[in-house]
């Protein structure tokens, strides 16, 4: 048993509890593909049965990190960029508690690339949702790491010089278990896929095409869309890397010539977790440190001979 | 002050210089000798200048001084580099048979004694053992029984096997057996031994120790020096305690990740030095306003940039006490000894979790690189106390929720502290951000919310600063004209000061302050006094300007940013010009 009564309380939970008691008011532009991700996550929680004091939600700055607002659980809103490497270390505190992290692609795939690269790397146990519109939404429109090349906008008037950058071969290369995209304007697929993902033991990164109406596309955009598992045109082994890679890089380049592809693109459920490694060299306590330090009857005198004897 | 020997190994890095000075202070150590090691180092790992120095006595030593007894130079540029430090009758020890030392002089005051370090060693089963050669007949100079070289000898090689061990034992005494049988003079030296038992550990691993016993059970860092040692000294030790060490991709990681095991419900730290402190700035202001306890470590370099990574500084004070955009409440504390550095570190995490602020631990390269002896009683961690603050669970967290059953972490309290409760708390679902917020931790714009939200913040800093003891340390005569003021590391050298101060007959009180912000009034001492000197590892007098601030008077300064720390009896020189100074100004 938990030292943290809400962790493994078997009761049935309802959408609604992940709902704030007082749900301030969205400020979501209407239309926009956030309330997507919300409504997705809030389904898939009742299906992973996790319950709102059980769940940690770490969220980057952006519109899209405005998700844990209206989302109930412990919610952290970090700074830009940084929301993995705090969920990640939350999650080695305590690996019992279900970490989720969320942002935009300017907060996951710029700013915050370097840990995007080596979260994925160490396949730590935990989730998270890039909300992808393709644009900064927060700043007013200006051009991402996943706005197209040619993309116009007020920093980039002449049109974005670069390629844009490969979110789901970028997971894939540097090490994620799990690989997907899903967009707002499916939500059905949205749902299972964040409960797979959260599911899934490792490292988990789902791609979410989140249209921005404001400063970018519109939903119509990203219809019609194919769930390339559902169609005989793509058919792949999702566990095999190189079949997985062919894939990432066919819907990476198709989604800029206007065909929308989502759906499950790697999933690797043979390789251990950071976590799982590092307690296999017995670098890391089988016991939730966070719950170890919670225990109040702790005997801290332990701690004293061993470690000055080195010293004499 | 005490009757002391100063020794030193020096050669090109890469020579083993380290580990063989280190055996050498740790014989000392379990000799009953008190010992005060430094070094000298570039940062390369092969190829440039390095030496380990010992200071020894049989009383407590507390700094280094500018001289140099008995040195073993294993290069010729060693002797150079110390030729200030050494004087008529210093010993210098060098094998004159190795190729690029065969035309070495050594001036005529002084003793050169030509071992063959390596033919030696061979001799004893091979050429890796020359140090330990050099060792023994260090030994035999200095009078110091060669059987307590032996334990560190089995301390160091006892991994090795048993064959390993006897023939460093056999190197150490071909070498003092050729210095007996080759020469015949009469060093001086008779190091006594005692049967005190002691411990031997540099800033670092203080400030690691301090930690392990303070609780801390998550370290995230990026290697840079002088703050890896932190690192090491906690790799697979704290592990054995349930906790764990994590190399993060760069210091935005480090910090964050310490961030996130703290609002996990461990006690997190980070160590860094000055580029990665720069690095992590963005988040000392989303530790303060999200209220969560995070110790940050600084053991400082030589800035600016890159500066001198391997050189004394202690130039980050402005750094500590206002880095970070907005106003970021914070403690800085500053360690001004090796001993200091485990119980400020045991104290720098009872104050982030009773105030749920970062702390800044200040610690620096020099106090890193120092090796003191301690009596074990020192670290008595029967002494650790923890304390965790307002940590709320299940059971009371209903006094902390509002009407609507909803959890307040950030809820204004008299004394401004509110309540804290990890993932996994039934009832304890919140959120926070770095953005502005209510009580509920939603953000918030509202003219009134914000600024309550400001004071209850500031709120408690000012519960810390009544209800903590922020003293300061004090040594000399209480009643002398000359108030000499400092923080950090020079402690130790302004302490042996004292004594040669006194010696020469000017009295001065001693005030050496661990505590930067909230930090003690010194308005009064300062009052009492005709002069005060503030002294710091700097060129701008940061500390001298912040007690400028407080006291609203000029103070005198004694500053070094030459990348040296201060020795004892150059700091009791300038102390001596600066009171000249002043006499001649007044007079
Ligand atoms: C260090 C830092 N630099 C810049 C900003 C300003 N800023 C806030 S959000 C943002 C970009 C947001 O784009 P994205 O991550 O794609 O999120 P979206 O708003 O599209 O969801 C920027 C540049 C900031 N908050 N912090
Ligand atoms: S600006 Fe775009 S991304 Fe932001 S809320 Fe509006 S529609 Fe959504
Ligand atoms: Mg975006």
């Amino acid at each position: 048993m938990s030292a943290f009564s809400a962790i493994g309380d078997e009761r049935e939970v309802d959408r609604d509890e992940f709902t704030p008691g007082i749900e301030p008011q969205a400020t979501w532009c209407p239309g926009c593909g956030d309330f997507g991700v919300l409504k997705a996550l809030k389904q898939a929680m009742p299906e992973v049965g996790r319950n709102p004091d059980e769940v940690a939600l770490f969220t980057g700055i952006g519109c899209s990190g405005k998700l844990n607002s209206y989302f109930n659980s412990y919610g952290f809103h970090t700074i830009h960029g940084r929301s993995l490497p705090v969920a990640r270390a939350a999650k080695l505190a305590n690996p019992d508690v279900e970490v989720i992290a969320a942002g935009g692609d300017g907060d996951g795939y710029g700013i915050g690339g370097n840990h995007f690269m080596h979260t994925a790397r160490e396949n730590h146990d935990m989730t998270y949702i890039v909300f992808n519109n393709e644009i900064f939404g927060l700043t007013k429109g200006q051009t991402s790491p996943t706005s197209p090349k040619g993309h116009k906008s007020k920093t980039q008037p002449s049109g974005s010089a670069k390629s844009p950058i490969r979110p789901l071969s970028l997971a894939l290369t540097s090490g994620a278990t799990y690989v997907a995209r899903t967009a707002a304007v499916n939500p059905n697929q949205a749902k299972e896929i964040i409960a797979e993902a959260i599911e899934h033991d490792g490292f988990a990164h789902v791609d979410f095409l989140t249209q921005c109406p404001t400063w970018n596309k519109d939903a119509k955009h990203y219809v019609p869309y194919t769930d390339i598992q559902q169609s005989d045109d793509h058919d792949f082994d999702t566990s095999n890397r190189e079949e997985a890679q062919q894939m990432m890089f066919e819907t990476e380049n198709k989604l800029y010539e206007g065909e929308v592809l989502t759906g499950r693109y790697y999933v690797d459920d043979e390789s251990p977790s950071y976590q799982e490694e590092k307690q296999a060299t017995g670098e890391m306590p089988e016991e939730p440190l966070a719950e170890r330090y919670f225990d109040e009857d702790y005997e801290w005198e332990r701690t004293a001979d061993s470690l000055l004897e080195h010293h004499k | 002050m005490p009757e002391d020997l100063n020794w030193a190994i020096g050669g090109e890095a890469g020579d083993g210089i380290n580990s063989t000075g280190k055996i050498f202070a740790q014989a000392l150590s379990r000799a009953g000798r008190h010992v005060f090691t430094s070094k000298d180092f570039a940062s390369r790992i092969r190829g440039g200048y390095t030496a380990y120095k010992v200071r020894t006595a049989v009383d407590r030593v507390e700094s280094v001084v500018d001289r140099l007894d008995v040195l073993i130079a294993l290069t010729e540029r060693t002797i150079d580099e110390n030729m200030n430090e050494l004087h008529e009758g210093s010993v210098i020890i060098y094998d004159g048979e190795r190729t690029t030392m065969q035309n070495v002089e050594i001036p005529e005051e002084m003793i050169g004694l030509e071992v063959p370090l390596k033919r030696l060693a061979e001799e004893a089963g091979g050429a890796i053992m020359a140090n330990v050669v050099a060792l023994g007949a260090a030994c035999e100079v200095t009078g110091f029984p060669i059987e307590n070289l032996d334990e560190s000898l089995e301390k160091r090689f006892g991994d090795k096997g048993e064959a390993i061990v006897e023939n460093n034992k056999k190197a150490a005494r071909a070498g003092q057996e050729f210095v007996q049988a080759e020469y015949d003079h009469d060093y001086g030296y008779s190091l006594e031994t005692t049967d005190n038992d002691y411990v031997l550990l540099n800033g670092d691993e203080a400030i690691g120790m301090g930690a392990i016993a303070a609780g801390c059970r998550f370290y995230s860092g990026y290697p840079i020096t002088p703050a890896t040692d932190v690192m090491e000294y906690m790799t697979g030790r704290v592990d054995q305690f349930g906790g764990k060490v994590v190399q993060a991709e760069d210091e935005l990681a480090a910090i964050n990740m310490a961030l996130g095991a703290a609002r996990a419900g461990a006690r997190a730290m980070t160590a860094t030095s000055g580029p990665g402190i720069d690095l992590m700035t963005e988040t000392f202001g989303l530790v303060a306003t999200t209220e969560t306890p995070l110790v940050i470590c600084d053991v400082m370099r030589s800035g600016p940039s890159t500066g001198m990574p391997t050189k004394q500084e202690q130039g980050d004070l402005n750094m500590a006490l206002y880095g970070g955009h907005g106003e970021i409440p914070r403690f800085v504390v500053t360690p001004t000894n090796i001993s200091e550095c485990f119980w400020k570190t045991v104290e720098a995490f009872n104050l982030a979790e009773k105030y749920q602020t970062p702390v800044f631990l200040v610690s620096d390269l020099a106090l890193a690189v120092t090796e003191q002896t301690f009596a074990p009683e020192t670290f008595d961690m029967d002494e650790v106390e923890i304390e965790r603050g307002k940590v709320v669970d299940e059971d009371d967290i209903d006094s902390w929720q509002n009407e609507k059953e909803q959890f307040q972490p950030h809820f204004p309290a008299a004394d401004g502290v509110s309540p804290r409760t990890f993932p996994g708390t039934s009832g304890g679902a919140h959120m926070t951000t770095g953005l502005e917020h209510d009580a509920l931790g939603r953000r918030t714009e509202d003219t009134e919310v914000r600024e309550d939200q400001v004071e209850k913040r500031e709120r408690k800093v000012e519960t810390a600063r009544e209800r903590e003891d922020w003293d300061y340390r004090e040594f000399g005569d209480p009643d002398a004209d000359t108030l000499v003021v400092s923080w950090g590391s020079n402690e130790g050298a302004m302490r042996e000061g004292l004594e040669m101060l006194a010696e020469d007959g000017l009295d001065v009180r001693f005030i050496s302050v661990p505590y930067i912000f909230p930090r003690p009034d010194l308005s009064e001492e300062i009052e009492a006094a005709e002069q005060t000197i503030v002294v710091e590892c700097n060129a701008t007098g940061q500390f001298a300007d912040v007690i400028e601030h407080d006291v609203l008077e000029r103070v005198d300064r004694v500053n070094k940013y030459d990348g040296v720390r201060f020795k004892a009896d150059e700091l009791a020189e300038e102390i001596k010009d600066a009171v000249a100074e002043e006499t001649e100004v007044s007079a």
